[in-house]
């Protein structure tokens, strides 16, 4: 009886090869819509995750989203500022990311004038204008603006920023300054010159405002130490944005967080949008992938009456004719899928270099995922034989049906 | 005969047919949705853009720096230039007007004013320089503005910082004598500013702005409570003709802010507009893009200064690009997978018909003739079949756009006939291998069953 069983085990899958091998070019055709219908489902799945998470990065080019300021800080006239120490930047660090722009900000009003000029007294135009210190290196990551000569500057270059600053597009102007002058900044009685490392030009208000490092306009302003307001660009969806802020909040009882509701709230509506709409469009794309690849199956199983009815007309029992042809499916689906999924992932890792200039990262559930679904498919496609079951073997010999 | 065979061919296996018309279907369906969605979501998502607010600065040319702090210009009203009022409607005339979606102008000033919960001055703190300083921000909350065509613009700060809610209350009207009051300032406990205790400010409560010791001080009914999420928590924003009278500035402001439609820059807009040829700056000027905007706008608006606001500007063209380029990719992917679908499952239609094919040799027919037929056929269902698919797709692109973006994509005639053309495309493809094949049998081993 033992015997009987496996005697049977084996004849059911050599039945199941030769069903396979019999017709390549059929065995064909079935794995290239089965493979690539699994290629296009592994690739939107893996594309889908790692864009939405591109996504958030992309929108840290909008710059900051976070302003950590001391309570009142928007005061008229008063200059309110925060301890800035290792301390703070720990804290907010400990809820970021390693690589997320902390930007300190310190803002004086000083009067500013080009010098250099043996004539200063006469050519020399003095203007009242916003001065800010802040981290040059990292500027560009909370402004949403490039800063063209240190963007790509390592940290051992920072030496160099000491005697340095930038200077706004329209402030440049007013002053009559070029790239490489020396500009004279006065602030209350004490001076400071420094070399102008670059322009920048940002349509807002950093045009009229002169960027230095933050040491600097400490020493200008005699505030070791302290600063006006702490920028924060932390990536993610709306909902981690949320949660960063309210532990941010406890974290830091002294200070007031605000989101930079602009952006934010933009981002946050843009992002839904975004998102909902690659979900929708990558659903019904595979939907509809699922059911095409299964009308081309079924249509391929339909043509197997002459099979069916030889094995009816030598005795297999409808159960068992159907379990070989489901097994026949399951086996095309898994082959077409492992093959497929495959294809797929590295064509989702192309794509993504494509789109946001990094691979996408190949996500390992995604695989057996799309492989699964594949395997469903073929099997569901097969599932139509059973209307076979009527059938009366004699005539299918007799070429009547 | 051959109408003939043909008919009875759709006749003798309807079912078969009817698989493969709707894989057709389905696949072309798959291709003319996401076909359809990847046309339409770029004007659909610049849209989306502009709740981040304007995107260009209109300031006189010759201005004076602004002091501005944390988007507070703390110079005092008579310094620095200002721009005429009147000139606004010539915004909405530039060739790209349907894209200037709104725009607001402001004028800021300072003032000594104190919360009143009288109408009159009765019970007024007498020593009007005691009283604290506050910024007052001049904007059109909703402006209705009649154009020079006779028809009317409606804009203001709701269109331009989206951003900004009323939490309580309503804007203030253009012409009344109201204001609305930032959060913070409507706090009940007071605000403390420059040292001094201001006291909260609720609604129905009245602002008295003082004019100096020659006019009497002025009214202005709290209407609403904003939350801004920023320094203009800390401001009253009252309507623009207000805060001309006080500044003594009439139909004057100092910077406008516009939100426009635009294109994100390719590296075609980068260059320099003074490097073009005349064919290029055409093309330059005939593009929505924000820099040709802002040179029109420039144009219009006599010795102004338009500045882009690359923070908005570059973010949202990156992203505009990115979202595009993505949507494509998942577009081709769709056409990809749905085309080989299809034309596997034309080759298996094909390839199961190798009897009749030989019946039909046997009985002379030419392979040429064979495989026209054959092709026929296999055209006649893309057709149908491309039909039926475009009108799924363009259900489904339908039901998407209204879920999204609450507009559905316009059908369009470009995507039906890339639609059947691909469906022809493939079914040919598919069936070609098969047929090509076919064209080599002996009819005697297939008709014998070998």
């Amino acid at each position: 009886m033992v015997d009987g069983r496996a005697n049977n085990r084996a004849m059911f899958w050599r039945i199941t090869r030769r069903l396979l091998g019999a017709n390549r070019g059929r065995l064909f055709v079935m794995l290239l819509a089965l493979g690539a219908g699994a290629a296009v489902t592994a690739a939107l799945l893996n594309l889908q995750v790692d864009a939405k998470q591109r996504l958030t990065i992309e929108f840290r080019s909008f710059g900051a989203n976070f302003v950590v300021a001391p309570h009142g800080a928007s005061e008229l006239g008063t200059t309110a500022t925060l301890p800035w120490d290792e301390n703070v930047m720990k804290t907010i660090r400990v809820q970021a990311y390693e690589e997320t722009p902390i930007v300190p900000f310190l803002y004086l009003v000083a009067s500013a004038e080009k010098s250099g000029s043996k004539m200063l007294h006469l050519r020399g135009k003095q203007i009242q204008t916003v001065v800010i210190g802040t981290d040059l290196v990292n500027l560009h990551l909370v402004t949403g603006t490039k800063f063209p000569e240190v963007f790509g500057w390592e940290r051992s270059d920072y030496e160099n920023l000491k005697a340095e600053c930038f200077l706004g597009e329209r402030i440049a102007k007013q002053l009559g300054v070029i790239k490489g002058d020396q500009v004279a900044l006065l602030y209350k009685n004490r001076a400071e010159q420094l070399g102008v490392l670059g322009i920048v030009s940002a349509g807002g208000p950093e045009d009229n405002q002169i960027f230095m490092e933050l040491g600097t306009a400490q020493r200008l302003s005699r505030m070791n130490g302290r600063v006006s307001l702490i920028q924060v660009s932390y990536p993610g969806t709306p909902r981690e944005i949320q949660a960063f802020w309210s532990k941010l909040a406890s974290q830091l009882p002294n200070a007031e967080i605000r989101p930079v509701r602009q952006f934010a709230e933009g981002e946050a509506k843009i992002y839904n949008r975004i998102s909902g709409l690659l979900t929708a469009t990558v659903g019904i794309v595979l939907v509809l992938t699922g059911l095409c690849v299964m009308a081309a199956m079924t249509n391929v199983a339909m043509e197997r009456k002459m099979d069916v009815g030889l094995m009816k007309a030598i005795g297999g029992s409808m159960r068992r004719v159907l379990r070989l042809f489901l097994a026949e499916a399951a086996l095309l689906g898994l082959a077409g899928g492992v093959i497929g999924a495959a294809a797929g992932i590295f064509l989702s890792m192309g794509l993504g270099k494509a789109v946001f200039g990094v691979a996408a990262r190949p996500r390992l559930i995604v695989y057996p995922v799309a492989v699964a679904l594949t395997t469903i498919v073929a099997i569901l496609s097969a599932y139509p034989l059973r209307r076979l079951a009527s059938i009366r073997p004699a005539s299918v010999f007799r070429g009547e049906a | 005969m051959f109408l003939r065979i043909v008919a009875d061919s759709f006749g003798r296996r309807p079912r078969h047919k009817l698989l493969t018309g709707a894989a057709l279907a389905l696949g072309m369906g798959v291709a003319t949705a996401a076909l359809s969605v990847s046309l339409d979501v770029g004007d659909r998502l610049a849209k989306e853009f502009r709740s981040l607010g304007a995107n260009l600065l209109v300031t006189p040319q010759v201005d004076s720096l602004p002091l501005e702090i944390a988007g507070v210009d703390y110079r005092p009203v008579n310094a620095g230039a200002y721009l005429p009022e009147t000139d606004l409607p010539k915004l909405k005339t530039i060739f790209w007007h349907n894209n200037i979606l709104g725009f607001t102008p402001i004028l800021e000033l300072s003032v000594k004013a104190i919360p009143h919960f009288r109408d009159d001055e009765r019970a007024l703190p007498p020593n009007r320089n005691s009283w604290p300083d506050l910024l007052l921000i001049g904007a059109w909350a909703d402006h209705s503005l009649h154009l020079e065509d006779g028809a009317s613009f409606e804009t203001g700060l709701e269109k331009t910082n989206p951003w900004w809610h009323i939490l309580k209350g309503r804007w203030f009207k253009d012409h009344a004598e109201e204001c609305v009051v930032g959060k913070n300032l409507a706090r009940k406990k007071g605000t403390s500013l420059n040292g001094g205790i201001l006291p909260g400010l609720p609604i129905g409560d009245n602002l008295v702005i003082d004019r100096g010791s020659s006019a009497p001080p002025l009214f202005l009914k709290t209407v609403g409570i904003l939350d801004s999420g920023g320094p203009e928590d800390d401001a009253v924003i009252i309507p623009l003709r207000v805060a001309q009278q006080l500044a003594n500035k009439p139909g004057q402001y100092r910077k406008l802010y516009v939100s426009a439609l635009t294109k994100p820059e390719d590296a075609f807009a980068k260059r320099d507009p003074q490097s073009f040829t005349p064919t290029e700056y055409d093309r330059w000027f005939c593009t929505p893009y924000i820099s040709s905007i802002a040179f029109q706008i420039q144009q219009q608006l006599a010795e102004t200064d338009v500045r882009v606001i690359r923070r908005v500007a570059e973010g949202e063209g990156q992203i505009l690009t990115r979202v595009q380029m993505l949507l494509w990719l998942v577009t081709g992917a769709a056409l990809l997978a749905a085309a080989l679908a299809v034309g596997a499952s034309s080759a298996a239609s094909v390839i199961e018909r190798r009897t009749e094919i030989g019946l039909m040799k046997a009985l002379g027919a030419g392979s040429g003739t064979v495989g026209f037929l054959l092709a026929a056929e296999q055209l006649l269902l893309a057709f149908v079949g491309g039909g039926a698919g475009y009108a799924i797709g363009i259900f489904l692109a339908r039901l998407l756009g209204e879920k999204i973006f609450g507009a559905a994509p316009e059908p369009s005639l470009i995507v039906f006939f890339v639609v059947i053309a691909l469906a022809a495309g493939v079914t040919i493809l598919g069936s070609a291998l098969p047929l090509h094949r076919a064209s080599r049998y002996e009819p005697a081993p297939i008709l014998r069953g070998e």
